[in-house]
């Protein structure tokens, strides 16, 4: 699915949404950046509640779909003019994190 | 001179109770040492005691304590003053959660006066997040005349790059800590954007045991850590 199609679906707020015909191919959750660098794999769309500079870079780097941002993760006005430049996608679920992806799986994520 | 900048007293849950004001003092001046930092865990409460250990000792000091950012970052920060340290010291009790200690799970946190006599306990954990993030943090210890290294950069647990991948490339710190003189180049290796004349690097012993202070083999010249302890040492 694409995550245009995913924003649809859940209704979740999107902060950018700069490539929405990105394919989700899969998910990840973490917030320890250097695990996701390492594990995270292209096409996913990464469930956390991190929101420093470098989640952008990270995103990048792993190629994910999007960015899911779990209930209190607040991500400051100068990361997401970052994910912006970035062409990257940024969501919130207003959801913890388990909910979040119980959403996602329900979808067939 | 020779340094260790980076150890914890009896406030710390995780020190042992041997690190007292004045067994931590004379057991820097048996290993050599020229000065030394105490930094517990988001709190400067211990220093006004480690201070008359110090001076009776006769060892330098400077003022410091360990924060943990809100993306879990441990960072050393060091002041000029024990004034200044009271001072933000209410910054930080401003952005600390109130969880109160469990001692049996955690380890007691104590306060002793500067004859290592019992005064009393930390009621809140120390072991915490600041409701802040790494930037901020960086920005609060500089508005309040102190400077900032981030501590072990390398580590599994709590250090910059295992939170955060790696060391922002704008984070304005003044010091980036390492465990090993290996650990340098592995940072210099990962960040080509970090110039290593120019940068101050740490090596401490993080030590919790008296036995795991450093020996007398860190050295910086007098300038340069005059500049992180804010005064001239």
């Amino acid at each position: 699915m694409k995550i245009q199609e995913l924003v649809e679906k859940t209704n979740w707020k999107t902060l950018v949404l700069e490539n929405p015909d990105a394919e989700v191919m899969g998910g990840f959750a973490g917030d320890l950046l250097s695990w996701v660098m390492g594990n995270g794999k292209p096409g996913e769309v990464w469930v956390t509640v991190q929101v420093h500079l470098n989640v952008i870079a990270v995103s990048s780097l792993c190629e994910f779909a999007g960015i899911v941002l779990c209930k209190g993760a607040n991500m400051p006005e100068d990361v997401l003019a970052k994910a912006k430049d970035e062409g990257l996608n940024v969501l919130y679920s207003d959801l913890p994190a388990y909910e979040t992806i119980r959403t996602l799986v329900g979808l067939g994520i | 001179m020779f340094y260790d900048l980076h150890m914890h007293s009896c406030l710390s849950p995780c020190a042992e109770d041997e690190m007292t004001p004045n067994n931590i003092c004379n057991m820097a001046v048996i290993k050599g040492l020229d000065v030394i930092a105490v930094t517990d865990h988001n709190s400067f409460r211990q220093l006004p005691s480690v201070e008359i250990a110090a001076r009776r000792a006769g060892i330098r000091l400077i003022y410091g304590a360990e924060l943990e950012s809100s993306e879990e970052v441990h960072m050393l920060s060091y002041f000029p003053t024990l004034e200044h340290t009271i001072r933000f010291q209410k910054w930080v009790d401003d952005h600390m959660p109130m969880i109160r200690n469990r001692e049996d799970f955690f380890g007691h946190e104590w306060l002793l006066d500067g004859d290592d006599n019992y005064r009393e306990t930390e009621k809140r954990l120390l072991l915490v997040s600041l409701d802040a993030s790494l930037a901020e943090c960086v920005d609060a210890v500089h508005e309040y005349g102190g400077k900032c290294v981030l501590a072990h950069v390398l580590d599994r647990k709590n250090s910059v790059t295992q939170q955060l991948g790696f060391i922002p490339m704008d984070l304005p710190y003044d010091g980036l800590e390492v465990k090993t003189p290996e650990q340098k180049q592995r940072v210099l290796d990962m960040h080509p954007w970090i110039k290593e004349d120019s940068t101050v690097w740490l090596c401490d012993s993080d030590a919790h045991r008296l036995i795991d202070m450093s020996e007398a083999v860190n050295e910086l010249p007098a300038e340069v850590l005059s500049v992180l302890a804010g005064r001239t040492l």
